[in-house]
């Protein structure tokens, strides 16, 4: 296989020359060379039945009549035309004077037809012969007739056959026959290197698109990924690869965006605390400080790190759950136990706040799920919804199964922003009020992992804003171990 | 001197106020945007200290807004984003300097000291007055060769005194510049602490360094 457009193009139109050229060639050739031996031995064919007709019979021996003999294309020194007649029992009778002593090859057809050979004649030049085999003319005398039946029985060889062979010079021909095999190798060979030196350009013409496309892809690197590759003149067979290619890279800048938005604004809440902390550090080391104050810098300085680490490890699951990293263990779950068992971390603050928690789950709805990524969803739920609910607030948590889901929902009182804020809480690091940073360990990350881990369990996450500032996430997960292994 | 620091994140607000005032700044403090142009708009700071991603109106809207107000106070912005976009944008909307956080706390005080320095037009940060050196960026004060030991307070005032060296400083300026918003004293207090001042830094047989202008206020060295 060719791994090459340009050689396989190449070696195909050529091949197709040539192959065609060949095949012209050899008809030309076939075509040219029987119609040239055809006329050659039809002259030939003429020139025996003339001389058939110029034979003699004087008794037993035959002869020609004399102004055929003196015929010149008889005598002619150069390419002469030969002739000498047999009689059927093979023994040479008349044979033209320029053979001399020498015989023409004796060959016979059916009666009254022609057989043509090419033979060697004379010194070995080429030369065609035909052959004519022909009942001798009788010729009737009355001096015959009147005698016995003997000799009427005498007269038999009257009916006997005569072959005649007529040789002629054909090395013009087969010259002309030569010269027209060289003409045609020398015009194909012609015509072969003409046509590579045109295929080679038509060639490099016809691929000079890829080319430049190769050009234009070469030059754009992950800098400049807002370029586009001009449609311009490309051909149109072409147009749909260049257009794949732009979509290629709006797809690969949208997903490049997004990573260095991403990345931009990791740096950024990562920074944040640590510019806390440094600076922390830094005043408290400024100048000596009783007890008090270096307790509180470096308690401080612990819960910027509590909240880093936080940040960190969500950072890291979110990751995993996103590449699908994550191995899923599918079990049955009682989901009212494990919403008590998750809510148990956050009691202390939601009594320190007066929140109430209902856990309105009926306590036989079941599950098959992940427990694990099940946990991690509800934890982050209640933590948002003891951080966001109103001093004395409430939050409760309902399920509901349908036939062919579970509705699990978390939802909590005292939310201040609108429905169109809502469907932000998924963006990273998003914050309903960015204030409120230092307040908690919360760096928006929560909700963002809340919707991947359920999309990784394939399921839905809703949120909703209702009158009276109720917050509500619903998640929606398809029944039974299939949410899992699909 | 009179710092305005709208910071939204607690613990950096926090050490940074304390860490300021310890440096003898007078610090007006927020972490709230809509409450910090409306510190901003109410008196003449000399240097903001701003965040940029704040609560309520974003530091960059706090920046157009004073700046089409005409106010003259020195703006540091302090940014956690650090793409060349992002500080021109600070930059060009009329911020005086910028740094990324995380920071070195030594730096933003030199920083803001260099902006001091710039908006009272002293290049030198030794300031000499009849005889009186002060130090600005190590806060020591010298009468001859004596080194005089005044409290953070009254090295704010006379430092204030002596970036206006020369011209008539009124009462009210003194207040604008030297003592907090939340503050507690009254005005009176800045006679107390001139008071406090003359008795320090005069010394007896040498004309008076700061001087009294009726009805005006006080003048620190010759007229210029």
């Amino acid at each position: 296989m060719i791994r090459s457009l340009r050689s396989r193009l190449l070696v195909g139109i050529i091949g197709g020359i040539i192959l065609l050229l060949i095949v012209f060639s050899v008809i030309i050739y076939t075509v040219i060379r029987r119609s040239l031996i055809t006329q050659f031995d039809s002259s030939l064919a003429s020139t025996a039945q003339m001389l058939s007709a110029a034979v003699e019979q004087d008794g037993n021996t035959i002869d020609l009549e004399l102004d055929v003999r003196k015929m010149p294309e008889f005598q002619s020194a150069e390419g002469p035309t030969y002739y000498q007649f047999w009689v059927g029992d093979g023994t040479a009778t008349i044979r033209s004077p320029s053979l001399g002593k020498d015989d023409l090859p004796l060959f016979e057809g059916s009666p009254d037809s022609l057989v043509f050979r090419a033979l060697p004649i004379r010194n070995g030049r080429p030369g065609r012969a035909v052959s004519f085999k022909f009942k001798q003319k009788l010729e009737k005398h009355e001096r015959r007739e009147k005698n016995s039946e003997l000799e009427r029985d005498k007269q038999q060889p009257e009916e006997r056959f005569l072959i005649l062979i007529v040789a002629r010079d054909a090395s013009d021909l087969y010259y002309q026959l030569q010269f027209l095999r060289w003409l045609l190798i020398a015009a194909s060979g012609g015509t072969i290197t003409l046509s590579l030196l045109v295929a080679v350009f038509v060639v490099r013409e016809g691929l000079r698109p890829l080319n430049l496309l190769a050009e234009d892809i070469a030059a754009i690197s992950e800098d400049n990924l807002e370029a586009r590759i001009p449609l311009g003149s490309m051909p149109e067979e072409i147009a749909p690869i260049v257009n794949r290619l732009n979509d290629l890279l709006a797809r690969l800048k949208k997903l490049f965006d997004r990573e260095r938005h991403f990345t931009a604004d990791v740096a950024h809440e990562l920074r944040t605390p640590l510019a806390g902390m440094r600076s922390t550090l830094e005043v408290t080391l400024h100048q000596s400080r009783n007890a008090n104050e270096y307790q509180t810098a470096l308690s401080d300085c612990l819960s910027i790190t509590k909240k880093m680490q936080l940040m960190v490890n969500n950072l890291l699951i979110l990751t995993r759950f996103e590449a699908r990293q994550m191995t899923f263990r599918c079990e049955r779950i009682q989901l009212a136990e494990l919403v008590d068992s998750c809510w148990r971390s956050f009691s202390q603050r939601a009594l320190q706040r007066n929140i109430v928690f209902e856990n309105r789950i009926p306590a036989e709805t079941s599950c098959e799920s992940d427990p694990d990524s099940l946990s991690m969803v509800m934890l982050n739920l209640l933590d948002n919804a003891v951080e966001y609910t109103n001093e004395a607030g409430k939050i409760w948590a309902t399920a509901r199964l349908a036939s062919s889901f579970l509705e699990i929902s978390i939802s909590n009182t005292g939310c201040r922003f609108s429905n169109e804020e809502a469907s932000q809480v998924f963006d990273y690091f998003w914050r309903a009020d960015s204030s409120r940073t230092d307040t908690g360990i919360h760096c928006g990350l929560g909700l963002a992992l809340v919707q991947r881990i359920v999309k990784a369990l394939y399921g839905r996450t809703i949120v909703e804003v209702q009158d009276g500032g109720i917050f509500t996430v619903r998640l929606l997960l398809a029944k039974g171990p299939a949410a899992i292994y699909p | 001197m009179r710092l305005l620091l709208v910071e939204d994140y607690r613990p950096l607000r926090q050490s940074l106020t304390k860490g300021l005032r310890e440096a003898g700044f007078a610090v007006d403090t927020t972490g709230d945007g809509k409450e910090g142009l409306w510190y901003a708009m109410g008196s003449e700071y000399d240097v903001i200290i701003l965040d940029i991603m704040l609560p309520g109106l974003n530091g960059l809207e706090i920046l157009k807004k004073i700046r089409s107000k005409g106010r003259k106070s020195h703006v540091l912005i302090l940014t956690a984003k650090d793409t060349v976009e992002d500080r021109v944008a600070g930059l060009d909307l009329g911020a005086d300097d910028y740094l990324v956080k995380p920071f070195a706390f030594e730096e933003l005080l030199a920083r803001v000291r260099a902006l001091l320095r710039r908006s009272y037009r002293r290049k030198n940060p030794r300031i000499n007055i009849e005889g009186m050196r002060i130090d600005l960026t190590t806060h020591r004060v010298w009468r001859g060769r004596q080194e005089i030991s005044l409290t953070p307070r009254e090295y704010a005032l006379l430092e204030y005194l002596a970036m206006r060296a020369g011209q008539t400083v009124s009462r009210s300026d003194i207040w604008e510049h030297v003592y907090e918003f939340n503050s507690s004293a009254s005005s009176n207090v800045v006679d107390v602490y001139i008071g406090y001042l003359r008795r320090k830094i005069e010394l007896p047989g040498r004309p008076a360094l700061i001087r009294t202008v009726r009805g005006r206020g006080y003048i620190l060295g010759a007229q210029s």
